[in-house]
């Protein structure tokens, strides 16, 4: 036991003396001591701040790539060509068509159709044209001129959604 | 009174066949002007759309295939009776949106109210001094019952109903709503005429009676705005636009729906157009923030 002591005793020396401590008990790193940095003894570089960089988010959506025809997910770019319709549907800020079903109290399904620019009345009439040869009979739709939308009573978003991109909107 | 009414409908039947006898130009019938009017009337400048001078400043931005920028005149405030130098071209996203005025309504309010904190305080009978004991036995004096002499019922008692200490009116219009409510004012401007684009902000002397014979010259209106961007402005225009009520100079991170509404016409620098078309496009193609905007995120515009 005496023996363990005084080896415990000689190894705790040598590790608090400086002049006998290696560099793997316990000390902190340390590089050249530079006369240029002063008595601090640390190198401050800003050089590794790109690893902090790239982890910062965008804040703008990014345009898609050019595709030709619909992409693999099925989303289908608007046309090069403008349509020569005297109305314009412009996309959402992802890219989408702006198509939306909507229910309330759980029974009143209806339809909005947003960013309509131009002539909303013509718009007005091809939708009821069109809903017309799909179902047989005229949907009631409400004309919001002051916020540029449409409403359809029923629930029609994905025969709009595809109709639309026919157009090529 | 039947026969008054028959009288005033027939003289009001009477006024409108004139009017629409003798012309566009005849003002409604129902305007009151003062006798005593001075001043001319505005004349109608040409529109920048089919002149000759050059177009000196594209939009930065893509502008929108199925739209075309609108056009204004760039003029100068070197001297009273410069020509425009030219025509420059304004993102039709930011100053030729859909005028939506309850939009605009809802902007002023918001900024009217959101600063608002009302002191007003009156003490309720709990607050008013005295009052603790019951004035005179429930039964048996011949007068009401009464608890405290400071119940609202007595005279110089708290009021029940009052209003209740510092009151905040705050509340936060959603982003894009403030943001729309700058591109439609500004569009507004633009449509009626009082939006003006000025290359820079030099003028050779510090007088303000400078700047308003130019205002008065140009017809540029009653009070005029001028924005520009940037912490430094030249000191000419400082000095001018120091003392003077009507001629305001602020900064582009400073404009707002109020003082746009407030000032009849607005001046603005290529840099500030360049500026604001930047910051209020840049909504319109923005992800929802992740974390508010004040952090950095890598392309902030």
């Amino acid at each position: 036991m005496s023996l363990t002591v005084c080896r415990a005793a000689r190894v705790a020396y040598r590790a608090f003396n400086p002049a006998t401590r290696s560099l793997s008990t316990g000390a902190c790193l340390r590089t050249e001591r530079n006369p240029a940095e002063g008595s601090r003894g640390f190198i401050v570089s800003t050089e590794e701040f790109r690893f902090v960089e790239r982890l910062i988010p965008p804040s703008r959506i990014p345009t898609p790539p050019e595709h030709e025809g619909p992409a693999p997910s099925g989303w289908i770019p608007p046309s090069a060509t403008l349509p020569s319709l005297p109305y314009m549907i412009r996309r959402s800020r992802m890219h989408n068509v702006p198509v939306y079903s909507d229910i309330k109290h759980g029974n009143q399904h209806s339809t909005l159709l947003r960013k309509i620019e131009g002539d909303i009345w013509a718009l007005n009439k091809d939708v009821k044209e069109f809903l017309l040869g799909l179902t047989g009979k005229e949907p009631p739709t409400q004309v919001n001129e002051v916020t540029r939308t449409i409403r359809i009573k029923g629930q029609f978003d994905k025969e709009l959604k595809e109709w639309l991109l026919k157009k090529g909107f | 009174m039947f026969r008054a009414t028959l009288a005033i409908c027939g003289r009001t039947v009477v006024k409108r066949f004139i009017s629409s006898v003798s012309g566009e130009s005849a003002l409604p019938s129902n305007l009151r002007l003062p006798p005593n009017l001075i001043g001319v009337a505005p004349q109608k400048r040409a529109s920048p759309c089919g002149s000759d001078l050059p177009v000196l400043r594209r939009c930065e931005a893509d502008v929108p295939a199925h739209l075309a920028p609108a056009q204004m005149w760039l003029e100068s405030l070197g001297s009273c009776d410069r020509e425009p130098l030219g025509v420059v071209d304004l993102h039709p996203d930011v100053f030729s949106v859909p005028v939506r005025l309850d939009i605009l309504h809802d902007v002023e309010v918001w900024q009217r109210n959101f600063k608002r904190i009302s002191h007003a305080k009156v003490k309720s009978r709990a607050e008013v001094s005295g009052g603790g004991r019951k004035p005179w036995n429930q039964k048996g004096s011949g007068r009401a019952r009464h608890g405290s002499i400071r119940s609202p019922l007595w005279r110089g008692g708290g009021v029940a109903h009052g209003p209740r200490g510092p009151t905040s009116y705050y509340y936060m219009l959603p982003m894009k709503v403030r943001v729309q409510g700058l591109k439609i004012a500004l569009t507004a401007k633009l449509a009626q005429d009082y939006l003006h684009i000025v290359d820079s902000l030099e003028i050779p002397t510090p007088d303000p009676h400078y700047l308003l014979d130019l205002v008065k010259h140009r017809q540029w209106g009653d009070s005029v705005l001028i924005v520009d961007v940037g912490d430094e402005f030249p000191q000419n225009i400082l000095k001018a636009t120091e003392d003077l009520k009507t001629v305001n100079i602020i900064p582009a991170i400073g404009l707002n729906v109020h003082s746009m509404l407030k000032h009849e016409s607005l001046v603005l620098t290529l840099e500030a157009v360049k500026f604001l078309e930047k910051k209020l496009l840049w909504h319109d193609v923005r992800y929802a923030p992740l974390y508010p905007f004040k952090l950095p995120y890598s392309d902030l515009p």
